[in-house]
């Protein structure tokens, strides 16, 4: 093959398959779109506090408008969701495609299930009258709930290219898997912060 | 369909000659230098001319008076900035030839390589120009109806930081190149980098709803932090196109 | 390879050519109308001229996009010339895609003070302020085409090149007479206004005089196209049937 193979400077020796024999689950790359993610939400939050230090009573009061319970709820299915993933890939490590595919169907069922419940949430604020522009709690409270649903709907298109790599290849690439399996488990993180600030601290 | 790169003979001119070999890429050269000069052009006319690049605080509630500072006030330095960015933002689409160049060097078809050209062509008037232009237009007649000035100024502000679509468009077409791309021409990193560059458009987003607060067009999330992710994934870029340059083998024939 | 594509894309450049500039001068736009002009003589100019404008500037609509399959041939003939990389090519294409969206908003603005003569004087200058604006100053669209045209003639190091290099010279000159439009946003009268000499005058006499030559010289490149490739052809043919 004519195609130049450059180094990314992380000194990695691949086999023919691409897998990375270095021993981070995953690759690099994917660690540092995570840290970068993190980084990016934390401003995000940091936002968020600083907004509720200033306005503290207007945030407590518009938190009661949260429903506690839908929260918990929320939090549980991406916590399976994430656990559910978790055992795909040890399932796939130990060459047991058939498991690794239907714990990933189910980890996928629990993410639809999340975008259909914070939808239906997102649903009933709004006809109560609770919209984007009513308060800075709610200003903040949908921009990063949205946020998180883009990363959750992006995280369910991965989520369905990894169950195709689990289905239709001889020797799915670990790696690949990984990978996948590391951005989802930020999304479920990166939610249960969004959930610890909005629907807890109060 | 991926194609692969080839050297050499193939494709030579019609002459039967060969002379694209062993020549240096002095054309993707001086497109790659196009990028960091039109860059620093940019930095000037809209950080330090024109002012738009360091909106004025508080921004989208501005009184009158203010708008009326910001506009004529700074009327000469705004017209000269403007007309510093119609010679020359031409220019940009010099680096968007060069990417395209090793866009197309990638192990994927043509689709994404062009949509990124369509992306760079068509964000060249809303993204850019057209705020310099509104506000050229506001500085034009001191005497015009103040209110019509302010209308100038919110739909400069609003139309710039809030022109969310052709960049975003184009940030998921980069880097889902990068992504399926097994010629590893730039480092799959850049790729995630150009994802939080994709994310901070959805979070410019809030700038046509909000007037004050972090998600306003002046706001800390919507305005800095875009500007500053920005800024890191363009010196990225910068940089690894200049190696992806470079890397690239001299003679090398683009694919049809 | 058959041309006809590329030759109906050229002749396209002398019929639209002679529409639009029928169509400007229709709609009382040769010369402009003055920025000096107050508010209520822009709305008299809109209002007396209502029909010629509207008429004009649809026309505009519906032909000024009509020079884009023009630049493609152009485009296309770079990507003949034998340079290191396909950059130069793609920048082109950029650039003459954005100059037309550019240009498309002239002529909306125009259109959008003509559609309501009795609005407010103030609102149709500004539409008018606009669309004179965006009209004459974003030359630098058109200039990096023809830097990086010219640049791309430069590195052609074929035997036949597609270009001759007095071509390359005439695209830097040219783009450097049609720099001064880009200083119709702050001026309000002299040459550099809008109606003036530099900024109106040498900046679009240039591009008519420009747009007529390269139509010649881009048809005698089709030409040599056509030639080297039927040389191609025969010379296949010949190999392929030695004792035809």
């Amino acid at each position: 093959m004519a195609a130049p193979v450059h180094d990314t400077g992380l000194s990695v020796a691949n086999d023919a398959e691409g897998n990375s024999k270095r021993h981070l689950p995953g690759d690099a790359n994917v660690w540092l779109f995570v840290i970068g993610d993190m980084v990016i939400f934390s401003c995000y939050f940091t936002a968020y506090l600083f907004d509720r230090g200033h306005s503290h009573e207007l945030f407590l009061q518009s938190q009661q408008h949260l429903s506690q319970n839908v929260g918990v709820i929320n939090t549980l299915i991406l916590l399976t969701s994430s656990l559910f993933v978790a055992l795909s890939i040890q399932a796939a490590r130990a060459g047991d495609l058939g498991s690794a595919s239907r714990f990933l169907t189910l980890g996928f069922a629990c993410g639809v299930g999340f975008v259909l419940i914070k939808s239906y949430e997102w649903f009933l604020e709004l006809s109560s009258g609770w919209t984007i522009s009513s308060n800075a709690f709610f200003m903040h409270y949908y921009m990063m709930t949205s946020l998180h649903f883009f990363h959750v709907l992006l995280g369910l298109v991965i989520l369905t290219m990894l169950r195709r790599e689990l289905r239709r290849m001889a020797s799915p690439r670990l790696q690949f898997l990984q990978i996948g399996a590391t951005y989802w488990h930020m999304v479920d993180f990166l939610w249960i912060i969004i959930f610890a600030l909005a629907y807890l601290m109060r | 369909m991926p194609h692969m790169l080839t050297t050499g003979a193939a494709g030579s001119a019609p002459t039967g000659e060969n002379p694209r070999a062993k020549r240096a890429n002095v054309d993707e050269l001086i497109c790659w230098w196009s990028i960091p000069i039109f860059y620093q052009i940019f930095a000037l006319v809209f950080g330090y001319l024109t002012k738009i690049m360091r909106p004025p605080i508080p921004g989208p509630t501005l009184a009158q008076d203010g708008i009326i500072a910001f506009t004529l006030g700074n009327a000469t330095h705004m017209q000269v900035g403007t007309v510093l960015l119609g010679i020359f933002l031409g220019f940009a689409s010099m680096g968007t030839g060069v990417i395209v160049v090793q866009m197309r060097r990638m192990s994927i078809s043509s689709v994404l390589p062009y949509g990124y050209l369509a992306c760079g062509a068509a964000a060249a008037l809303p993204g850019c120009y057209f705020c310099a232009l509104l506000f050229s237009v506001a500085a034009f007649r001191p005497d015009r109806d103040p209110h019509l000035i302010a209308l100038l100024y919110d739909a400069g502000f609003a139309g710039f930081i809030g022109c969310l679509g052709c960049f975003a468009t184009q940030y998921v077409v980069f880097a889902v190149a990068i992504f399926l791309d097994r010629n590893r021409i730039f480092p799959k990193w850049l790729g995630y980098m150009t994802i939080w560059n994709f994310v901070t458009e959805l979070v410019a987003a809030p700038v046509w709803i909000f007037k004050r607060g972090p998600y306003a067009w002046n706001g800390l999330l919507s305005f800095y932090l875009g500007v500053v992710i920005f800024v890191v994934w363009i010196v990225c870029v910068i940089i690894y196109l200049k190696k992806a340059i470079s890397n690239q083998p001299l003679g090398e024939v683009e694919p049809a | 390879m058959n041309l006809s594509d590329q030759r109906i894309c050229l002749w396209l450049v002398p019929v639209f050519g002679v529409l639009l500039v029928a169509a400007f001068c229709i709609a009382g736009f040769i010369p402009p109308p003055a920025p000096t002009l107050t508010a209520q003589e822009v709305a008299n100019f809109y209002r007396d001229h209502i029909a010629q404008i509207r008429a004009g500037m649809i026309a505009v609509n519906l032909c000024g996009i009509m020079f884009i399959p023009f630049f493609m041939v152009i485009v296309v003939q770079m990507q003949r010339m034998a340079n290191p990389s396909r950059a130069f090519a793609y920048a082109y294409l950029s650039a003459a895609a954005s100059a037309g969206s550019i240009f498309l908003l002239a002529d909306l603005a125009w259109s959008i003070a003509a559609f309501r003569p009795e609005r407010d004087p103030q609102l149709i200058m500004l539409m008018n302020d606009l669309a004179w604006m965006s009209f004459v100053s974003p030359v630098g669209f058109i200039m990096a085409q023809n830097f990086v045209l010219a640049l791309g003639i430069y590195m052609d190091v074929r035997q036949n090149p597609v270009f001759a290099r007095w071509v390359g010279h005439f695209n830097i000159l040219t783009a450097l007479l049609m720099m001064p439009g880009a200083f119709a946003l702050k001026f309000r009268a002299g040459p550099l206004a809008w109606d003036g000499s530099l900024a109106f005058g040498l900046h679009f006499g240039t591009f008519g005089v420009y747009i007529a030559v390269m139509f010649f010289v881009v048809r005698s490149a089709l030409a040599r196209q056509a030639h080297e490739e039927g040389h191609q052809a025969r010379e296949q043919g010949a190999e392929a049937c030695p004792t035809c």
